[in-house]
């Protein structure tokens, strides 16, 4: 027993030195990482101020702000009129279903819900399915460039990467964001109204009740589409060109892509509501 | 840091991909207007060497000089004139994907030379036919044979006219008729415009047909550097395994 402890001793601190190592590894790599995308961030806003002051429009075919804004837009409308519609039923039945239990008045219930899309569900609902359809989309397509060397080729011909790829994506993801936001917001907020009719018997015109939305709540839904629309592109295209490898890399690209695109729409929306509740002191 | 004679050189260059060393103290001078083979077994450094000159990847120590300028420091929107002077032809050809042949080609002439669309996709057409790819223009590199995604990318760097071409294994999975094309391709570059061509390649007619001298990568260094003659004759065993194509001998070859 006495030979033994000291070994047992050894071990042990050996395995907790492991232990720390291997996270101190972790943190140093998800610093760089950070350090990384905050990098590609800044390289995608100099794209951005090069085209807007016309020192490069020799940048892609005119036409490719156009073809994103098809794709992360029109393409997406069906998918965002969809899950976002199922969403607000939902909500508005689980709303109606509650207080009917308690007081049985659903005279508030259409306001409430409205204030609450429009500040936070419709931009971050939409955000959440743009992240997956679009984010997937842009990493494979840049990861895959990047895998067979289609990048290196770019850069060759004298081409900046985030001004050619990133740049057009970021532009269309924008607006389309901010488009599909309000699209995805009335679809909810109308398929909320129709099952409210029709399971509870609510007046539509009692339900469709704008009375509690205010400047402050459509200011805050423009900022968070903004902020989702610029973060989903730019991750997406973080993940794409960090791909290593082959098909593999290009999957891992994606998946993290997905992640990386839902977990800022999710820290965003935290961050900007925080912020908002302690500048309007509360009353939001 | 004196400033070297050769046109291209390499000193002491080390890189590195989070393991162990890909190249360690790798020193080689390239002439103007010579075909340099730079062969190696798969997996020795021979693409990462091309791709440290010209910045697509980044060395870890040493120094890189081209023209009497020291490159390997070199920013990123710094390297765009260097790139105009140095061309690549990568290894699976890498043609864009979303763009025709004649858009691939006139890419280059727009971003580096600056001319506008029309007169760029001109310009790239007349380059396809001097490639016998005139045909094919309009096409999209998906639709093609590896043997002509390979020409329709040569032309692609050559528009430019570079001083410099880097082929990285320009023959491999070519059928053997459109390999020794290509490498009667590389020896007119060299020897009627003059033009400057670093080739990897492990393609053993290739070699012995074309360069001017070729440099064997061994465990991320040079272990030979000497004429296709010299080549033949060198007593090493490492370099007689390889040119003779042995699967048995001194060389290590790692994880194979």
């Amino acid at each position: 027993m006495d030979a033994a402890s000291p070994s047992v001793a050894r071990r042990a601190a050996g395995w907790f030195q492991h232990r720390v190592e291997t996270a101190g590894a972790a943190v140093l790599a998800t610093g760089a990482t950070a350090r990384e995308l905050w990098a590609i961030w800044l390289a995608t806003c100099a794209g951005v101020a090069r085209r807007a002051s016309r020192r490069h429009v020799q940048g892609r075919p005119r036409g490719e702000i156009v073809r994103q804004l098809y794709w992360i837009g029109n393409r997406s409308l069906v998918f965002i009129a969809v899950t976002l519609g199922f969403i607000g039923m939902v909500m508005a039945y689980e709303a109606c279903l509650q207080l009917s239990r308690v007081t049985g008045d659903y005279s508030q219930v259409g306001g409430q819900l409205l204030k609450l899309d429009v500040s936070d569900f419709a931009p971050t609902l939409t955000a959440l399915m743009l992240a997956t359809r679009v984010g997937a989309g842009i990493a494979a397509e840049i990861g895959s460039m990047k895998v067979t060397e289609q990048i290196d080729a770019l850069r060759m011909s004298g081409v900046l990467p985030i001004d050619y790829l990133i740049v057009p994506r970021l532009l269309a993801s924008l607006v389309m964001t901010l488009v599909l936001s309000v699209v995805g917001g009335v679809v909810m907020y109308g398929a909320g109204g129709l099952t409210a009719k029709f399971s509870f018997a609510v007046n539509p015109g009692v339900f469709f009740d704008a009375s509690q939305v205010h400047g402050r709540h459509v200011v805050l839904m423009v900022l968070k589409a903004v902020a989702y629309g610029a973060a989903i592109p730019v991750v997406a295209g973080f993940c794409g060109l960090r791909a290593r490898g082959s098909s593999e890399g290009v999957g891992w690209a994606t998946t993290a892509a997905v992640i990386g695109g839902s977990l800022a729409v999710i820290v965003l929306d935290f961050v900007i509501s925080a912020i908002a509740l302690v500048i309007l002191g509360g009353d939001l | 840091m004196t400033e070297p004679a050769a046109f291209i050189e390499y000193r002491a260059v080390d890189k590195a991909f989070g393991g162990p060393p890909v190249l360690r103290d790798l020193s080689l001078a390239i002439r103007r207007g010579e075909v340099m083979f730079i062969i190696g077994t798969s997996g020795v450094g021979k693409s990462v060497t091309i791709k440290l000159l010209i910045g697509l990847l980044r060395i870890d120590g040493g120094e890189i000089w081209f023209d009497g300028r020291r490159v390997d420091q070199l920013a990123e929107r710094a390297l765009v004139p260097l790139r105009k002077r140095i061309g690549m032809v990568f290894q699976s050809s890498t043609l864009f994907d979303s763009m025709t042949l004649a858009e691939n080609v006139a890419l280059p002439l727009r971003k580096h030379r600056r001319l506008p669309a029309p007169a760029a996709l001109d310009e790239a057409r007349r380059r396809l036919a001097q490639v016998y790819m005139a045909d094919h223009a309009e096409r999209y590199p998906a639709e093609l044979s590896d043997g002509m995604r390979k020409r329709a990318a040569i032309a692609r760097t050559l528009a430019l006219d570079p001083e410099v071409v880097l082929f990285d294994e320009p023959t491999t999975g070519l059928d053997p008729v459109s390999a020794r094309r290509i490498d009667r391709l590389i020896r007119e570059l060299a020897s009627r415009l003059g033009v400057t061509a670093i080739v990897v390649s492990h393609d053993l007619t290739s070699i012995f047909g074309t360069a001017d001298r070729v440099a064997l990568l061994y465990q991320g260094s040079v272990r030979a550097l000497a004429t296709p003659d010299g080549l033949r004759a060198s007593p090493d065993p490492v370099v007689q395994q390889f040119i003779t194509g042995q699967s048995s001998g001194p060389m290590e070859t790692p994880g194979f």
